[in-house]
């Protein structure tokens, strides 16, 4: 896989409905680093989804430009439970590779390992109905890291699940992506979250959204929610973030 | 008490009625309470149906109003699915269909008949034509709702992966509006039951419809309810296959 590249987006402006509609995002600059993992954070309706949504394809843009990394395509996790409830686990996860022409011994092979890293080898034959909201979003995970795109886009892929489970979906998810180097950008209200995941996190303003800050995290891998409050330095960088979210 | 003994107990429950209703009605028929010619006693019946099933008519008949039915239902419910399908996903197709599908769908369809027999003749074709005009737009609008029920976020999921309109349609329209499908199938089913007894009473010589017709006619009560008996059972098994069918074809919502 080409990670190579930076995701580069610059003056992204997007309007909902035309003119006279709902400028989500306004002349929106932001750079990420290939292989990073980069959180996005901002006040709710500031545009962190339509930003995503752009980036994979689904809303056009108004204006501006994004440079993808590697061979521009994108892995998506959207809010939400996006499992396809028809198809089986080990099914979901090979989804993307089978648009992809992947043939179907290479595709039960890859969908098998990724389960298994994720701990849901048993349940590959399950439909998403019969399991866990934190196992239908490693699922989810699974079949974003399956396709091996350079960006790995997320929408506050972890957000319904309780403490004890995010946080072990968390390390996961990072052992995952650190395994394959691609870069990814998170979506998330929670600022903890950010800390706990991110290389440099973002902040937008409020609608419409543009960058307001971007930081780098200062803690030293491996990194765990539940400590994170212990480390030098969380009360600043907290406090800095928060800040900007509040504008 | 035992989950086996709750399952016996409420059947036992659930069968108290309609055995009280047989009993009743046999022990009114045969003191004469009611008319015996116009309401034969059940036994009467039963023996009717037992022995016009052993000598071959009422199974001639069956078979003929199955095989009307489920050509019609085919005939009916293929294209409607794929039409329909292509209305939800299209929204040019949905504007072009729409309204003339909505003004043919209220239309009641044994009001069709006539108009189907100058067109058809009076022939299988017409009346396999009736089922299929009944179940192509039950179908059709089932399915169109299916597809827009999908929930965007799978619609989204797939498009990201680089799903195109076609692919998007195999892979995720068509089994996500499966279950909403098979509700229309269902309810399709019982219109295609109505559709061709009706059009068999009016419209033909043999099948189970003209059967119940023309033994009200010649006053032969025992061989209506035979016939009626035949019905009911056809629809009982009809219903059960499309749910077997569903079973197989939805796993996911077992």
């Amino acid at each position: 896989m080409d990670v190579s590249g930076e995701l580069s987006i610059r003056g992204l402006t997007v309007d909902y409905g035309g003119a006279g509609g709902v400028r989500a995002l306004q002349a929106l600059d932001l750079e990420v680093e290939p292989g990073s993992f980069h959180a996005i954070l901002g006040p709710s309706g500031c545009g962190k989804s339509t930003l995503i949504k752009v980036l994979a394809g689904l809303i056009p843009r108004t204006a501006g430009e994004a440079r993808l990394p590697g061979d521009g395509s994108v892995a998506y996790v959207p809010q939400g439970n996006s499992c396809f409830p028809w198809l089986r686990a080990e099914e979901n996860v090979a989804y993307g590779l089978k648009l992809r022409g992947v043939g179907r011994r290479e595709r039960a092979e890859r969908a098998r390992d990724l389960l298994k890293s994720l701990g849901l080898e048993q349940f590959s034959r399950a439909f998403p109905g019969q399991l866990s909201e934190g196992m239908r979003q490693r699922v989810a995970i699974a079949r974003a890291f399956a396709v091996e795109a350079p960006l790995l886009l997320m929408d506050e892929p972890l957000s319904a699940l309780d403490f004890q489970t995010k946080i072990a979906v968390q390390a996961e998810l990072v052992d995952l992506w650190r395994d394959r180097r691609c870069t990814v950008l998170y979506v998330t209200h929670d600022i903890d979250e950010a800390l706990t995941l991110a290389d440099r996190v973002s902040v937008l303003s409020a609608r419409p959204g543009r960058v307001a800050l971007t930081a780098e995290v200062p803690f030293a891998r491996p990194r765990h929610q539940a400590g994170l409050r212990e480390q030098p330095g969380y009360a600043a960088a907290f406090r800095k973030l928060y800040e900007a979210i509040e504008g | 008490m035992s989950a086996p003994m709750r399952v016996l107990r409420a059947i036992a429950i659930g069968l108290i009625l309609p055995v009280a209703l047989v009993l009743l009605w046999q022990v009114a028929s045969s003191r004469e309470w009611i008319n015996s010619l116009f309401y034969p006693a059940p036994w009467d019946v039963m023996q009717r149906t037992w022995d016009q099933a052993s000598g071959g008519k009422l199974p001639h008949d069956a078979r003929v109003t199955t095989g009307r039915l489920l050509a019609g239902f085919a005939f009916g419910a293929a294209p409607g699915l794929a039409v329909g399908l292509a209305a939800g996903v299209s929204r040019t197709i949905r504007q072009l269909l729409y309204p003339l599908a909505t003004a043919l769908y209220v239309v009641p369809r044994i009001a069709m008949l006539p108009l189907v027999l100058v067109a058809f003749g009076l022939n299988d074709e017409a009346r396999v034509f009736m089922v299929a005009f009944s179940v192509f737009f039950i179908v059709f609008f089932s399915a169109l709702s299916g597809v827009e029920q999908v929930d965007r976020i799978f619609v989204d999921a797939a498009r990201a992966f680089g799903a195109g309109k076609v692919r998007l349609a195999a892979t995720v329209l068509l089994p996500a509006s499966a279950p909403a499908v098979f509700a229309g199938l269902r309810v399709a089913m019982g219109f295609a039951l109505i559709v061709i007894v009706g059009t068999e009473f009016l419209a033909a010589n043999d099948g189970l419809g003209a059967r119940i017709w023309l033994s009200y006619q010649i006053f032969d009560f025992p061989s209506m309810y035979a016939g009626i008996i035949a019905v009911t059972a056809l629809g009982v098994l009809l219903a059960w296959a499309l749910l077997a069918v569903e079973w197989l074809a939805v796993p996911w919502r077992r």
